[in-house]
Order: structure tokens, then C-alpha cells, then sequence
């Protein structure tokens, strides 16, 4: 393993995986949801701290938007209007048996894990797609006046991808949020004619 | 090894399948549709870390954009799946899953 600890890059990793694996953890142990809600938040914030690591502004962005804005504002609304209390109990945690199987399971899973983190080879490199080989990537968008025209960036070369290679998903995305939201209106709605 | 930022790939690998984990056993421990309904909002994520990684490690732009959409349907399955929860307590006047016993025979 032939990583610069004391790279400064490696050392935000580290704070923010401990960020994410943490709040994580918080979010499943906690009894109050709303103490859940609120880790799920934090560990979102710590996501797109990840991705920022990786270069990739534009997901950690639309991470700090979507899901630790727009979705967590949605879930904590439903958690304080249904005033959910603490779960009284945790009932995996009565049983030995079960007990020591999620110890087990969890030893498990590090060991298999670490190993992978030692001994695992490299993933082959393929040549870029559409662009040059630069470490961002670029994305070719054809010729002007002769001259090559290139998406340079991260948010022009993820939306030049978007918007010419997957323009079919994204309209159907745009459908299906459509019918997410005429669908959410419809379910969530008091049904007049029985609770008269 | 390759390097994403000075990190190699498996550690990005490692965190993604410790968080996926973690919101597995929240499937499967709590009883509270909406804790439940978090738990998966953090599969999700971790998914959504996998393919940033293996975008960025094999410098494919297309991972980033399926993160994109997957994002999208992650906000609609929130609004449809509070959406159900609050029918639900409406009907049963309780969110705890084991309660939720109508198509059970």
C-alpha cells in the first residue's frame, strides 16, 4: 500500500468517512426518529464531502440540494406531523443468539473488507470516451469552424453527457417525477367520500 | 492501485459497502416505517458512491449522470413512500411495521 498518509486529501477522507459511518450508525441505533432524521442529514453532509474529495462537484452539489435539502425537509416534515415517540424497544438486542450472530456478521464483513483493501488488483483503465484523457474529464462535443469543441469541467462535461447521450432517460426521469407527484397528491389525500 | 485523489479506489469501495450494510441491518432491525424508509434512503447512497467511484476511476462520464437520475427517483420514492406512510397512519393510527399485519393470513 503505497498511500501518503499525511496527504492532506487522504486525511479529509478519513474525516469524512468517520462523518458518514458514524451518523450512519446513528441513524439505525437511535430510538427517536427525529434524532435519526437529523444524523441521515449529517451523514449526507459527509457524503458530499466524499464527493467533493473526488473532484465530483457537481454530485456533491446535487447531493447537499436534493437529498440534505429537498428529501430530508420531506421526511422530517412526516416525522413531526405523525409526532412519532421513541420506539420503545430494540428487540434484537434481548436475544444472546442474535446478539453474537450480528457481532459475528460484523467481524465477518471487516475481515472480508480489509482484505479487500489489500489485496484487491487494479481495475483496468479505459480509454475516455468522448473526450481527451485529462484527470477531470472533457467531453467531446464536435467540430466548429473547424476547430474541435470540447466540454471542459465537471459540471459542463456531466451535463454535456446528460443532455446528448442520455437525453432519452432524462425526459423519462422528468415523466416519472410527473407521475410521482400526481401519485404522492392522490395516496396522500383524505378520501372525502368514505371519511365523511 | 489505482488513485482517486491520492486515495486508492478500495478504501471509497470499503465505505460504500460498510454504509450499504448499515442500511441493510436498519431494514431489517427497526420497526419504524420511516426509519425503515431512511435506512434505504442510505443504500441508496452508498450505491450512488460506487458509481462515482468507478466513474472517476475509469474516467467514463456516464456514472455520474445514472447518479443524477438516481437522485431524481430518490426524491419521487420519498414523496410516494411518505405519501403511503401517512395513508397508512391515517388508516392504523400506527407507522410500526408489525402492526401492518392485513395481508398477512
Amino acid at each position: 500500500m503505497d498511500i501518503d498518509l499525511n496527504q492532506v486529501s487522504f486525511i479529509f477522507f478519513l474525516v469524512f468517512a468517520g462523518i458518514v459511518v458514524g451518523a450512519s450508525l446513528a441513524v439505525i441505533l437511535h430510538k427517536n426518529p427525529v434524532v435519526s432524521a437529523a444524523s441521515l442529514v449529517l451523514a449526507f453532509f459527509g457524503l458530499a464531502g466524499v464527493y467533493a474529495i473526488m473532484n465530483a462537484i457537481f454530485i456533491a452539489t446535487m447531493q447537499v440540494l436534493v437529498y440534505a435539502g429537498a428529501i430530508m425537509v420531506l421526511v422530517i416534515f412526516v416525522v413531526m406531523l405523525l409526532s412519532l415517540r421513541e420506539e420503545t424497544h430494540l428487540e434484537i438486542w434481548k436475544n444472546p443468539l442474535k446478539q453474537a450472530m450480528i457481532v459475528l456478521f460484523v467481524l465477518v464483513f471487516l475481515g472480508i473488507i480489509i482484505s479487500a483493501v489489500n489485496y484487491s488488483s487494479d481495475i483496468p483503465k479505459l480509454p475516455p470516451q468522448n473526450g481527451t484523457s485529462q484527470p477531470d474529464y472533457a467531453y467531446n462535443l464536435g467540430q466548429k469552424e473547424g476547430l474541435p469543441l470540447v466540454a471542459k469541467g465537471n459540471t459542463a462535461t456531466v451535463g454535456a453527457a446528460t443532455f446528448l447521450e442520455y437525453l432519452l432517460p432524462f425526459e423519462l426521469v422528468s415523466v416519472l417525477l410527473l407521475a410521482a407527484v400526481i401519485g404522492a397528491v392522490v395516496i396522500a389525500k383524505r378520501d372525502k367520500l368514505r371519511n365523511l | 492501485m489505482n488513485l482517486i485523489s491520492g486515495i486508492p479506489v478500495p478504501y471509497y469501495l470499503s465505505l460504500a459497502g460498510i454504509m450499504f450494510t448499515i442500511g441493510m441491518f436498519g431494514v431489517l432491525l427497526r420497526r419504524n416505517a420511516v426509519v425503515i424508509f431512511m435506512s434505504v434512503e442510505l443504500m441508496l447512497n452508498a450505491v450512488n458512491l460506487v458509481f462515482i467511484t468507478f466513474s472517476k476511476s475509469t474516467a467514463q462520464v456516464g456514472g455520474e449522470v445514472i447518479v443524477f437520475f438516481v437522485m431524481a427517483i430518490a426524491a419521487a420514492e420519498a414523496a410516494i413512500g411518505l405519501a403511503i406512510v401517512i395513508a397508512i397512519h391515517r388508516q392504523k393510527k400506527t407507522v410500526h411495521v408489525d402492526e401492518m399485519n392485513l395481508l398477512k393470513w
